[in-house]
Formats: C-alpha cells, structure tokens, sequence
C-alpha cells in the first residue's frame, strides 16, 4: 500500500516535471557539476560537508567521517525549455551509484559509476522552400544525439594528520555517444550516422582540513586537484548518407544507396580535463553550515574533431556558489529538526573554443536530508532551477530533481567493547 | 523492520528507473549554424545524336505476320524446348522401341478469338542447323540467311479450336510426319535446334498478330502425339508430349526512316532507333560524404499526342561515340554499363531519367563519362517512335538537374 502511494507519487512528480539541453550539442556536451542528490541541493560541486555533518559523497578525503557503509544511488530528472519557442524537455536517467566504506573512522575507500557529460539534444530547423529550374523543393534539418562519456571511479582516503584528510580517487572514462544528421528533402529523409567510443583516465586529489575549532564555531577548508592521466580518445564511425526511402530510421534494403560505407577514425586528446576547486565551510553550533566554493576547470585537448552537431566545444568551466545547510538530527525530538536543509545558489560560466561565446548558467537548489533507521539511511531530495544563456543564443530555462536513497550498514566500523 | 525498509527503498529505486517520463520535442535552431547543406547543379548537354540498328523486338509479346503500318514482316522464327512441359521428355526418348511418335503438330494462338481474314501460312525448319539456327535477341534481316531453311513441310489456316465447354481460341496448326520427329530425334546433336520458320504463304497479305514466348499463357507449342508400349506388341496408352516455344522473332525488313527520325533525338524498338547524349560534367566532383537525392536528365517529346505506358531505358555507355552524324549500324557499337540502368515512363510528354547512381560514380572519378545511351523499354510499344527535342530546340533542350545533401 506504501509501495503503491510512492511509485504514484513519482509517477506524479515526473510527468510534471519538465532534458535535452541546447548545450549538449557543442562537443561532448555539458558535463555536470555535482552528481549526489545532496550535492545537488546544495548547489555545491561537491566539496564541502552536505551529506553529513564533515562528509560529501562526491569528496572523497570526507569519507572517513562516515559513520556507516553506503550503497547509494541517484537518480535525476531534468526538464528544459526554450523560452522563445515554448519547448519543453524532459529526461530521466541515474545519476550516480556509490559504494563508499569507512575503515576506522580514519580511511575509505569506495566505487563509483556516473555519467560525466551529457549528448543528449534533438534539433530541428525550419522548412526552407525554393525552387530548382522548375522544380519546387521543400527543406530541413533534423539532428539527434545522444549518449556520452561514463566515469567509473575507485577512491581512496587516508588522514593527514589528525585535522586533515586526502583522498585520491582514480577515474576510468569510458562510452559511447551518437548523433544522427538528416536533411529531408521533400519529406525523404537523407540520414547519417556518427558514433563515437571513448576511454581515457583521470585522477582526482580531495582535501579536506579543519581550520578552526571551538564550541560554537568550526572552519573548515576543502579543495580538489583534477588531473588528467590519459586523455580521452576513442573512434569516431562516421557512416554515409543514406536515402531513407521508407522512413525506417534504420538502413534497410529498400534504402539508396544499397550498401552504406563507413570510415572509422582514430581520434586522440579529445577530452583532457584538469580543474581546481577551492570551498570553504564555517560550521556552527546549531549544526547551521555556510558555505562557498570555488572552481575552475580548463579542458586542454587538441583534437575537436568530434562530428558534434555544432562545430564548437566547451573549453573552460568556471564556477561559484555559496549556501547553507542545516544538518538534520537523527536524534531530535522535534520531526523537523531531524530533516538536513540545503539551500544555494551558483553561477557556472562556460566558454566556447571556437567561436569564443561564453555559456552562463545561473541556478538556485534547495534540498531536504531524511534520516532513517539506526544505520543511518538517508533519502536525499533536490531541486534545481536555473537559466542558461549563451552570447547571440537562446535562452534556455532548466529544472532538475533528484532523489538519492543512501542505505547504511556497518563495516570495518570500531565497535564498542562489551563491558 | 530494517529490511522491510531496505526492501522498500530498492523497489522505489527500481519504480523511478522504469516508470519516469521521458518526452523529446525538437528544438528549432536556426539552420545558418548547423552543418549539412542542399546543393544543386545543372549540366549542359553538349552532344546528342541517334543511330539506328536492326530491329529489337525479340522480347515482345507477340509474333507478327503480314504488314503492320510502316514495318513489313518477312517471317517468324520459333524455337522449342528440347524437354517437355513435363521436364521428364526430350525428342530422343523417342528412339526408345516402347515410345512410338506418330505425327507433331505445331500449335500458334491468334491474340483475337475470332477470324476476320483468314490465309494460309507455311512451316518450314532447319534439318541442317545443328544446335543453333537463331538468337531472338541478335537475330534480325542483316545476319539470318533465309536459304538455310528447309523446302515447306507443312501449310494450314487458321481455324477456331474449342479449348473446353466454353472457350475457343483461334489457332494456326501444322501437322508433320514423322520425318520431321526422326531429324528431331537424331542423336547425332545433344542438342538439336528444334526450330522453325512460320511465314505468309501471299507476303501481301495485311497483319496478323500471334502470341509469343513471352506471353505465359498462350506460347507457341509443339506437341508430339505418340503410342506408348508395354511390350512389343501391347499398347499401353495414346497420348501427346509438348514442348513450349524457349525463344522466338519475327523478322522485320529494313525500316523505313524518315526526317524526323534521324534529325531528332528518337527511340523505337522495330525501327532500331536509339540516341545518344553527352552530358559535360567535365570537372565537377562530388563532395566526400555527399549523397545524389536525385539527377534528373530531363526530355520533351516533340509530339504532343497522348502516350501511355511507354517507358524509355537509359545505360551510361563506357566507350566513346561518334556523335558527328547520324549512322546505322548491323550490331550496336555502343557498350553499356548494365549496372546503371535506369528508365522511366513518359509522362505529358516529359521524359525523366534519374541518373543519381552513375552520376554519384562520375563524381568520385570512379568511372568515366562517355555519354548516355537511351532506348525503348522491352515493355513499351515496338512500333510506336518516338522523338525528343535534341540540341537545336531553343527551349526545350535537354539539361541534366542535379540535386545532391552533403556534409
């Protein structure tokens, strides 16, 4: 019966919730800031403490500070909408799964799988008519993408000393991306496929330290190194036109021409990724947290030959964001003060290679933390609201929920002996 | 408790997975910025000129007798299969002592059911011809000496046969001895020719027009009556074997040529006519990753009468053409890339030929252009001629439009 009212209740969520975004269509797409469910409610990138009082799941030298395994999963459903055309969007698909276990309150270690960028777009361009030596002819365009770039990451932290963590955290890259060109000429579909394989490694350094201490206020700092290992590159399979005579949307034998060629090219460096990030967070004693955080992340590949649909690629990130979070007590005795509150706002400023256009995405979050069960599982909800503009562009309006359930359970933990 | 709650999160985890909503409408870009791009272009036609070669009608639907119009039609030649309608019998089974062959009889179907005129025909065959006598696609009044036939073995008219209850056909029937199935028979050939020659006793006399090989339902038939034994001297049954037409022609004197067959761009299967057209597309490369949506060389009949399901065939040819005179020739000198065919009907007296295969290969240098062939349809009219506009209209030349999708 509880089973039911939920799955109504997603149900009721998403169909009103409004994902493919314009953006996704330059290079490899927009790659996301934060992935967690409490991440996202924070606005954050990741660093700084807001699953848990000193823990960030996306930061791997907080992990120690975690009192009980997790396996955790997030799943985020976005909508956009163009604002001057009235189009809106929406997808669904996880965000990240984690296996994250503290060892001794002093290291971690954990597995992760997420979806670094994001191709997914469907453009269309207006019908253009004209007419060749008597002949009239209707026009357009149609493009698809979808697909991108997986990271799956193993991450290791060990402390410092006693008021400092690390954590390196070694990511694969890994996929497959695909995006589908048409020209219909007089409503024959003219198709061409291009797919692309990725793989490449990076490696992650987190810090974690605390500042400041006393009983009504503590400062804590955090920072990331990410570095490239081995860029990513892969092949790009780019097939022939082919006449789509019985608007299949697959090559068959009733298409033109009767067999459809492919070149595959070996493409290198085509995603090389090294970022900064800086967050400081001042904990009070009313388990109130504010935060700020810094990041900057520069794309140093060469190679842009990604058969995207636009001819341009992202090729620097920069970001700022600031909030508060009121941790939640398993403990209170008041319903409301058991829930973790997450507030935030940010502004991402992307900037365009080729044409030198710059992307601005502003956006606001808000998010709720509720504890359950003595192994501390947490469902995490999130929402986001934001815009994104791009120089001479359209605007685009976007809104993303997540919803992360963290399940609990004891390993390697210090127990306490029995009198 | 704790794993009714574990349970609980998983299936909901499982529930959003499955039951989320996805909804993909496409979002209107602006097409200056995107990649693909419509090209078109138009080749000058800068050579056309016809040639005339033997008549072509050995894949037509029927045999012809007599004069039709302008074509006057010397005989027909007709070749059987050397095995039976059956697959089991061929003409030297019957050397076998328990199979005797009587009489042979070959059998031509009128297309009407009744008689309007009637007059006698001939059968002659070709008892020297070994294997082979004629070719219904090569065979025509140039290369077939008429000598080589046998003195007449057989006359008849036509007469009307009941085929059942309620059917009759009107059929020409020779009857032959068995002279002819001992020649037949003969083992000296694997494989002998086993063809004739049909022709008007009075050449004068007007058309009559009979169905050939090349109609399923009525083909020239020879059927072998024979007695079958059971031994010696016992008699099993009575009954006939027949063998189907495999291949036949009729042959066409020379055609008569006017004016405007050789002045004009002209097609026509009896009288032989065919054009050629040259197209320059000297320079021009088809972009790498592009695809040819269409190529259309576009021709206006001259005539404007009404013309209905005559369709034009088209080949680039792969050696150089005269294209300084009009010429005739005994065989087509002119070899053709049968991979490319293309033809299309005319309609309103507009022929368009889609060239798009060919053209894709000009394009990437892969073959070489020597010009257009163009020909009637085995299936369209053989007497009708037809003529386009060629080089010297003013208005309604042809021009080849080419519109191509690419990168």
């Amino acid at each position: 019966m509880l089973l039911n009212k939920f799955i109504k209740l997603y149900l009721f969520i998403f169909s009103f919730i409004f994902s493919q975004s314009i953006y996704n269509a330059y290079g490899l797409g927009l790659s996301r800031t934060s992935f967690h469910s409490s991440v996202n409610g924070a606005g954050s990138v990741g660093l700084i403490p807001s699953f848990h009082p000193g823990v960030s799941m996306d930061n791997t030298a907080t992990w120690p500070g975690l009192n009980f395994t997790y396996i955790s999963g997030s799943y985020t459903n976005q909508a956009h909408a163009i604002k001057s055309s009235n189009i809106n969007n929406q997808a669904s698909r996880f965000n990240k799964f984690q296996f994250v276990i503290p060892i001794r309150e002093r290291y971690a270690l954990g597995l992760t799988v997420k979806p670094l960028n994001n191709n997914n777009s469907f453009f269309t361009t207006d019908t253009i008519a004209f007419n060749f030596e008597g002949a009239d002819i209707l026009t357009s365009k149609e493009f698809r993408s979808g697909g991108g770039i997986m990271e799956a990451s193993f991450g290791l932290a060990f402390p410092l000393n006693s008021r400092m963590g690390l954590g390196i955290t070694i990511n694969h890259l890994f996929g497959s991306s695909r995006n589908e060109q048409s020209v219909i000429l007089n409503n024959i579909y003219y198709r061409m496929f291009n797919l692309r394989t990725y793989t490449g490694s990076t490696f992650d350094f987190d810090f974690a330290g605390l500042l400041f201490k006393d009983s009504s206020l503590s400062i804590s700092t955090y920072a990331r190194v990410g570095l490239t290992n081995k860029p990513v590159s892969g092949n790009l399979y780019n097939f022939n036109f082919y006449e789509d005579s019985n608007n299949s949307y697959s090559f068959d034998s009733d298409d033109y021409p009767g067999d459809l060629a492919v070149d595959t090219t070996s493409i290198l460096n085509i995603y090389s990724p090294n970022s900064f990030s800086f967050g400081v967070n001042l904990a009070f004693k009313n388990s109130l947290n504010v935060f700020s955080e810094f990041q900057m992340l520069n794309d140093e590949s060469t190679n842009d030959n990604y058969a995207s649909i636009f001819n341009d690629k992202i090729g620097s990130k920069y970001h700022f964001g600031g909030g508060l979070i009121r941790f939640g007590n398993l403990n209170a005795r008041a319903w409301q003060d058991q829930i973790t509150f997450r507030l935030g706002a940010y502004r991402d400023n992307y900037s365009l290679i080729n044409s030198r256009k710059s992307l601005i995405e502003n956006g606001i979050s808000i998010g709720f933390g509720f504890k359950f069960a003595a192994s501390g599982n947490q469902i995490d909800i999130s929402y986001r609201n934001g815009s994104r503009l791009i120089t001479d562009g359209q605007k685009e309006l976007f809104k993303e929920i997540t919803i992360g359930v963290s399940l609990g359970d004891m390993w390697f933990l210090r127990r306490r002996a029995k009198q | 408790m704790y794993n009714n709650f574990k349970s609980f999160f998983i299936i909901n985890l499982i529930a959003i997975l499955f039951f989320s909503a996805c909804d993909e409408a496409a979002i209107p870009i602006d097409s200056s910025n995107t990649p693909l791009s419509i090209d078109t272009i138009s080749f000058p036609v800068v050579n056309t000129i016809s040639y005339q070669v033997p008549p072509d009608v050995g894949s037509h639907e029927f045999l012809y007798f007599g004069k039709k119009n302008e074509f006057d039609f010397l005989y027909n030649l007709i070749r059987f299969s050397s095995i039976d309608s059956t697959n089991q019998q061929t003409f030297t089974d019957y050397n076998d002592s328990l199979i005797v062959a009587d009489s042979m009889k070959l059998i031509m179907t009128f297309v009407l059911d009744s008689i309007d005129q009637n007059t006698d025909f001939q059968l002659r065959y070709f008892p020297d011809g070994g294997d082979s006598v004629f070719n219904e696609l090569s065979t025509n009044y140039t290369n077939f000496n008429y000598s080589n036939a046998s003195s007449v073995i057989s006359s008849s008219a036509m007469t009307i046969d009941s085929i059942d209850s309620i059917t009759t056909q009107v059929r020409l029937s020779f009857l032959m001895d068995t002279t002819i199935i001992n020649v037949f028979s003969d083992t000296s050939f694997t494989s002998f020719n086993a063809s004739f020659l049909v022709e008007l006793k009075n050449k004068n006399a007007s058309e009559f027009k009979f169905f050939s090989s090349n109609n399923l339902s009525n083909p020239p038939k020879l059927r072998i009556f024979y007695r079958g034994f059971l031994s010696d001297s016992v008699v099993l049954d009575t009954s006939f074997h027949t063998y189907y037409s495999s291949q036949d022609v009729s042959i066409i004197d020379k055609p008569y040529l006017g004016s405007e067959d050789t002045y004009n761009l002209s097609v026509g299967l009896a009288k032989g006519l065919r054009s050629l057209v040259l197209v320059d597309m000297e320079g021009w490369q088809l972009p790498e990753h592009s695809i040819v949506s269409s190529a259309d060389l576009v021709y206006n009949r001259i005539n404007n009468d009404t013309l209905i399901g005559y369709s034009v065939s088209s080949y680039p040819i792969n050696n150089q053409a005269d294209f300084s005179k009009f010429n005739i020739y005994d065989t087509d000198p002119y070899n053709i890339e049968s991979n490319y065919l293309s033809s299309a009907p005319i309609i309103d007296n507009i022929l368009k030929i889609d060239y798009r295969k060919i053209l894709t290969d000009y394009g990437r240098g892969s073959k070489i252009n020597y010009g257009f062939k163009i020909q009637s349809s085995q299936n369209s009219d053989p007497f009708k001629t037809v003529q386009f506009h060629n080089l010297n209209s003013n208005v309604t030349y042809p021009v080849l439009r080419v519109i191509y999708v690419t990168k």
